[in-house]
């Protein structure tokens, strides 16, 4: 009951759809803070499964603080504190008996600018499953690693040279190689923060079509500076506006008929 | 500063059309009267000593030139001491009037010099003064002369390696004149006596050997006592340091360990001949093992102490330069800590923490006072840590310390082993560098 109430408290704020039908995770009225400074203000919103949605906003927005709020990568920051509830299949993952570690392993994350390990691309890869424990021998891994690989899209172009190190690829390559990496553990959920800021438009391309076919199997969030690229490849769009999530909606109602005025002045570049 | 002030004034009236900024032009002024001012201040002063030398040879009485115990040095030596007012017993008339003469010159020399050096510091700021017109490139001007004061500064720095080197090889060959390369190389028996020069006169068997294998053999087991220390100490602070420890704990232990790095190797010695030697031979009795009070061990210990800083701090720098998205990533792929630290930043760290332990070698190989303090002169050749062994800086230290003929083998000998151990930490150094490359390619 308390929690309905809270709902309906934070669409006082938020314009559109907030919830899903079948909703993978659930973030219920987050508020995250770095010391003083309040970075994400009561923000509700649910990710469905086998959805692609996409964070915009302007630069400081608060988007990528409450992207890293999903998989706990916040942690590692001293001074963040995180209030409200952030639920994965109704698990809240802020429990202190939610152990981070395999939280991750279900929540794969992708940077913004590609960060291979300075391994082979095998090794990279293969990193995952070997500290989660997901292959015992070496035949599973290599299938693992194949896989992956394959449905990165990168495996025709690396196969012939897999002990090669993955910082020798270029930019896109080696980012298809993080995305690779991420899926080798198999996650249930993708978070992807500006994937694509630090590529040349045919990479960015490439991607995209693989941000599409990937959204067929797992959900996956976008934080994305390019309102073409959020057009492209989401199906929802969440807009953010210091630290409040503005306006939620199917993305082509919200690049057509935006609700709230601030979205619509973002879509038409008057902000940010 | 008169020429700075002066272009500076001139400057400021027509600054319309100048090619370069003010300044620039004050700082050539100021450049190009000051250097040649030095210069010529330099060598006056050097010069000068030997001029006199030359001239006072004319006050030099013919009886004493031509009588047959004449040295011009020593002849030298006796009117300096008279300049300096240093006299021993009664010097002869000559000397006393020669170094009159001498202090004479010196203050006149000096009067010319500071005359040639105001002259010199005013033609050359005028001519510099003059050059300022709108059109002369200032800026262009300075960047050569502080090229050309950087490319000199670091030509010194080579050719004094280069110098030190020579010096050790011409006095290694006449070491090899006397005793065969092959039997310093590969002898074992470390025994340097006096009758090294006679024997090789003679071709006879003397007491002398030189075998330099017990002190490259000492060196190395010490060495690797130390880095048996400090290798895991230091490499394990180091990432405690920068992973692990919060901001507040890091400023206060990088500083303290740093300390090490600054007590001298001499306290060091100290600390190892005094408290660790005895310690170890007491607790060595208790458990039956007999243990030399001068060992391998004890200077070993203490020198693995003094190298921690050099691994701990080189290695936390390298571990912190490790970007932070590399660590995000392990994070987000769900690693631990001790995941991440272990599989992904200390592997990229590598090629900076392999130079550092290098680097940690060659402190440790040239390393003297400590061994000197706490291991013993015993060339012994043994693998036995709790024996007396002796290294090579210790060996020529023993050897050069002291009033020494020169020519004897045994004084000789200390420039071989010089020579020996810098070609070793050479080769180590290209290795090192051989192995960071490589990790480099592999890693970049």
């Amino acid at each position: 009951m308390n929690s309905k109430k809270n709902d309906l408290k934070s669409l006082e704020l938020t314009v559109g759809d907030v919830f899903s039908k079948n909703a993978r995770l659930k973030a219920r009225n987050v508020n995250v803070f770095y010391g003083e400074n309040k970075a994400i203000d009561n923000v509700t919103i649910d990710i469905g499964s086998k959805e692609v949605i996409s964070f915009i906003g302007p630069s400081g927005c608060g988007k990528s603080t409450f992207l890293r709020c999903f998989n706990r990568m916040n942690d590692t920051i001293d001074s963040c504190v995180i209030q409200g509830e952030i639920t994965i299949d109704e698990e809240n993952i802020y429990d202190k008996k939610i152990d981070v570690v395999p939280l991750r392993a279900r929540i794969g994350m992708v940077f913004q600018k590609p960060n291979p390990f300075p391994k082979s691309i095998y090794d990279n890869v293969a990193y995952g499953p070997r500290i989660h424990g997901l292959s015992d021998n070496k035949e599973h891994l290599d299938n693992i690693v194949e896989e992956a690989l394959k449905r990165a899209g990168l495996w025709k172009e690396v196969s012939d040279r897999l002990s090669s190190p993955g910082t020798g690829l270029s930019g896109g390559q080696q980012q298809r190689l993080c995305i690779a990496r991420a899926i080798a553990v198999s996650p249930e959920v993708i978070l992807m923060d500006e994937p694509c800021s630090a590529l040349d438009p045919i990479a960015t391309a490439k991607i995209e079509e693989l941000i599409h076919e990937l959204g067929n199997e797992y959900s996956i969030v976008i934080v994305t500076h390019s309102m073409q690229q959020a057009a492209r490849v989401s199906k929802r769009t969440a807009y953010f506006h210091l630290g409040k999530l503005i306006e939620v909606g199917k993305t082509k109602e919200i690049f057509t008929s935006p609700k709230h005025n601030q979205t619509e002045a973002y879509i038409s570049g008057k902000i940010g | 500063m008169l020429g700075y002030n002066r272009a500076k004034g001139l400057v400021n009236l027509n600054q319309k059309n100048l090619h370069s900024l003010t300044h620039y032009y004050g700082i050539f002024c100021l450049l190009s009267a000051l250097l040649p001012t030095l210069g010529v201040f330099f060598i006056f002063t050097i010069c000068d000593d030997l001029v006199f030398a030359e001239l006072v040879k004319e006050y030099i009485p013919n009886e004493v030139i031509n009588s047959k115990d004449y040295n011009f040095t020593i002849v030298l030596a006796q009117i300096n001491n008279s300049v300096e007012g240093l006299v021993f017993g009664t010097p002869p008339q000559w000397v006393t009037n020669a170094a009159e003469i001498w202090k004479s010159w010196v203050i006149k020399s000096n009067i010319l010099t500071m005359i040639v050096c105001a002259i010199t510091i005013l033609t050359s700021g005028f001519l510099s003064y003059k050059k300022i017109h709108s059109e002369f490139r200032s800026r262009n001007a300075v960047e050569k002369i502080v090229m050309t004061i950087l490319g000199v500064s670091s030509v010194i720095a080579i050719l004094t390696t280069i110098a030190i080197i020579f010096s050790v090889v011409f006095e290694s060959i006449r070491f090899f004149a006397l005793i065969p390369y092959d039997e310093f190389l590969f002898g074992t028996v470390w025994n340097p006596q006096f009758e090294g020069a006679e024997r090789a006169g003679s071709g006879q068997e003397g007491l002398s050997q030189y075998g330099a294998i017990p002190l490259f053999a000492g060196t190395f087991l010490i060495s690797i006592i130390a880095l048996c220390v400090s290798v895991p100490i230091g490499l394990l602070s180091a990432i405690y340091l920068s992973e692990y420890a919060s901001s507040k704990e890091r400023a206060f232990f990088k500083p303290l360990l740093e300390v090490l790095a600054g007590i001298p190797t001499v306290v060091y010695g100290f600390f190892a001949a005094l408290t660790v030697a005895p310690f170890l031979r007491s607790s060595g009795s208790m458990l039956g093992l007999d243990i030399a009070s001068e060992s391998a061990l004890a200077a070993g210990l203490v020198m693995g102490i003094m190298i921690i800083p050099f691994i701990s701090s080189l290695s936390d720098d390298v571990i912190n330069a490790v970007p932070q998205s590399l660590r995000d990533a392990g994070y987000g792929l769900g690693s631990t800590k001790n995941e991440t630290v272990m599989k992904i930043v200390l592997p990229a760290a590598l090629p900076g923490v392999v130079a550092s332990i290098i680097l940690a070698v060659s402190r440790a190989v040239g390393e003297t006072m400590i061994v000197v303090m706490a291991a013993g002169l015993a060339a012994n050749l043994t693998a036995n840590p709790l024996d007396a062994v002796t290294t090579v800086t210790s060996q020529i230290v023993t050897i050069l310390v002291g009033d020494q003929e020169f020519e004897s083998a045994k004084t000789l000998s200390a420039f071989a082993l010089a020579l020996t151990l810098i070609i070793i930490t050479l080769g180590m150094n290209f290795y090192a560098l051989h192995v960071v490359k490589k990790y480099r390619e592999q890693y970049e």
